[in-house]
């Protein structure tokens, strides 16, 4: 499993760094550098363009796992110094690695602005390394084993519970020109493979929002 | 459908098995409906009841709820007001069904909307919080307990709701079992997308029998040979058959006089959906045809003649 990062477009990243001089890198050795987002390679094309562009890189770290506030704070605590003398952290990592950053330096250097250089786009499957499918929302009710193991939340457009739509044209979507397979079409071959229609004839409630809700943890210790 | 149940005159030709005719009206981007009103005053002699589309394509119209009620008031044809759950949570969709009843609307019709990725407000949140199938259960749960998740409805909705089905559909067994759910959701009836393709029409009919649902099958008249071009290139799935082109085009052709080229062009709809639709009522598949063609309203009065047995 790989959170999927994209790169902002730089312009954007300069925009946000208006009016910030000396910066430090935060990049992620984990799933951003398999995105090339982040990662030694990304860190250091970074750290160059952005000194091409009049900033000071303080300096660079690049880390197993941003998103662990417990490997952040060992990490970061050894840049504590230097973290005196910067404006701005720039991570190369996903969103949680942005908040993780944030959450770690709260209580030592709670003026230090935390920014993003990369916009991050799901969870992602690995084909191989510059190919990654969404194929898992983490919906928090797994259907996979009613569905013959095709998540209906990802695979369709309009992540219905009892599809397919009449926006299946011979066995694809409306969504993206008939390009991409229906989702419901791939959950109806693979059940009949399993001699499981009956599966694919049950009438699914829709899904339950009610537990959804706001800031969702899981806390087992 | 039982007989102490029915709440609209499309409930009663069912329960009474008279052959069904509906047409379809699509208001547009207008706040101003005179056009479709004029419409349905045209075909309401000929019809039990009009559908009123609810932003087809996912483009921004009038709302359908609206425009049903004020097609009614101002003609009296009785609407089959269609809702998507494109775009509103099971909330929303609760609330219009009330606000149908208060409004007077008896029929509804269940569709799942196209993607809003298709329509002119790409940007805008894909509802689906429902789909097709449980919007049916949750008209019939409103309207058979007169509660909604238990709670009881003062004054509960009165009204029958139908689905929609694709007999184009490929896979067609996917199709079939889905029809199957709506069945179990409590499907009404059934109205189909066009078809032109007798064979898999009656594939499909049969294949759906089991689930007894009233059906009303989709045809799509073709005003013009210009009309029938655009509608096997941009309709997905549904492909006129080349030799009905070719016929239409030869009317388009051979004849310059406008009012014996319309004739011709109306002949040609007798002459193609006559035998069709006999056919299919003949092995009983068949509880109605609803008319889909819009801005055709002149082909009514032989859509009468094409469906008598
Ligand atoms: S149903 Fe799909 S989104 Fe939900 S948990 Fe399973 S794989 Fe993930
Ligand atoms: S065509 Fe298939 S994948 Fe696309 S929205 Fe409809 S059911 Fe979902």
């Amino acid at each position: 499993m790989v959170v999927i990062t994209t790169k902002k477009p730089f312009e954007e990243v300069l925009d946000t760094l208006k009016n910030i001089n000396r910066i430090t890198i935060v990049s992620c050795a984990t799933c951003a550098a398999l995105c090339q987002t982040g990662g030694t390679e990304g860190a250091k094309e970074m750290s160059e363009k952005l000194k091409e562009k009049g900033f000071d890189i303080t300096t660079v770290v690049v880390s197993e796992d941003v998103c662990d506030n417990r490997v952040m704070m060992k990490d970061l605590r050894k840049i504590d110094e230097e973290l005196s003398n910067t404006d701005a952290i720039l991570t190369l990592a996903c969103g949680l690695g942005v908040q993780s950053v944030i959450k770690v330096l709260k209580k030592k250097h709670p003026e230090l602005p935390v920014f993003t250089a990369n916009n991050t786009e799901f969870i992602g499957m690995t084909e191989r390394i510059g190919r990654f499918y969404k194929r898992c929302a983490g919906c928090g009710d797994c259907l996979l084993n009613e569905t013959g193991g095709i998540c209906p939340i990802t695979t369709c457009a309009k992540g219905l519970m009892n599809g397919p739509c009449g926006g299946m044209v011979k066995g694809k979507c409306e969504v993206g020109n008939y390009e991409k397979d229906c989702g419901w079409v791939l959950i109806y071959e693979r059940l009949k493979e399993l001699g499981r229609l009956d599966l694919f004839s049950k009438l699914r409630a829709p899904r339950d929002w009610s537990e959804s809700g706001h800031q969702q943890e899981v806390i087992f210790r | 459908m039982t007989e102490q149940k029915i709440y609209s005159k499309v409930g009663e030709a069912l329960a009474k098995g008279e052959f069904v005719l509906t047409g379809e009206l699509e208001p547009e981007k207008t706040c101003d409906l005179s056009h479709t009103i004029q419409e349905a005053k045209e075909m309401a002699p000929y019809v039990h009841a009009a559908n009123v589309t609810d932003s087809p394509l996912a483009i921004v119209t009038i709302n359908s709820l609206a425009a049903s009620h004020i097609i009614q008031e101002a003609t009296g044809i009785e609407t089959v007001w269609q809702l998507t759950v494109r775009d509103c949570n099971k909330i929303g969709l609760a609330g219009m069904i009330m606000g149908a009843e208060a409004l007077g609307i008896n029929n509804v019709l269940s569709l799942c909307g196209d993607h809003t990725a298709l329509g002119d407000c790409p940007e805008s949140k894909p509802v689906f919080d429902m789909d097709s199938a449980t919007l049916i259960q949750l008209v019939r749960e409103m309207v058979d307990t007169g509660s909604i998740n238990g709670k009881e409805i003062e004054h509960p909705p009165k009204m029958h709701v139908g689905g929609a089905a694709n007999p184009n559909a490929d896979p067609m067994e996917a199709e079939i079992l889905k029809i199957g759910r709506k069945a179990e959701a409590g499907c009404e009836f059934i109205q189909t997308q066009v078809v032109y393709d007798l064979d898999r029409t009656i594939e499909f009919l049969e294949g759906i029998q089991k689930y007894k649902v009233p059906i009303f099958l989709g045809i799509f008249p073709m005003k013009s040979y210009g009309i029938a071009k655009g509608f096997d290139m941009f309709v997905p799935g549904v492909d006129v058959p080349k030799e009905i082109l070719a016929r239409w085009k030869s009317v388009k052709t051979d004849i310059s006089d406008k009012a014996q080229q319309k004739e011709a062009y109306d002949q040609l709809n007798y002459e193609f959906f006559k035998p069709f639709i006999s056919e299919l009522k003949s092995k009983n598949l068949l509880a109605g045809v609803h008319c889909m063609a819009v801005h055709y309203t002149r082909i009514f009065p032989k859509l009468v003649d094409v469906i008598k047995a």
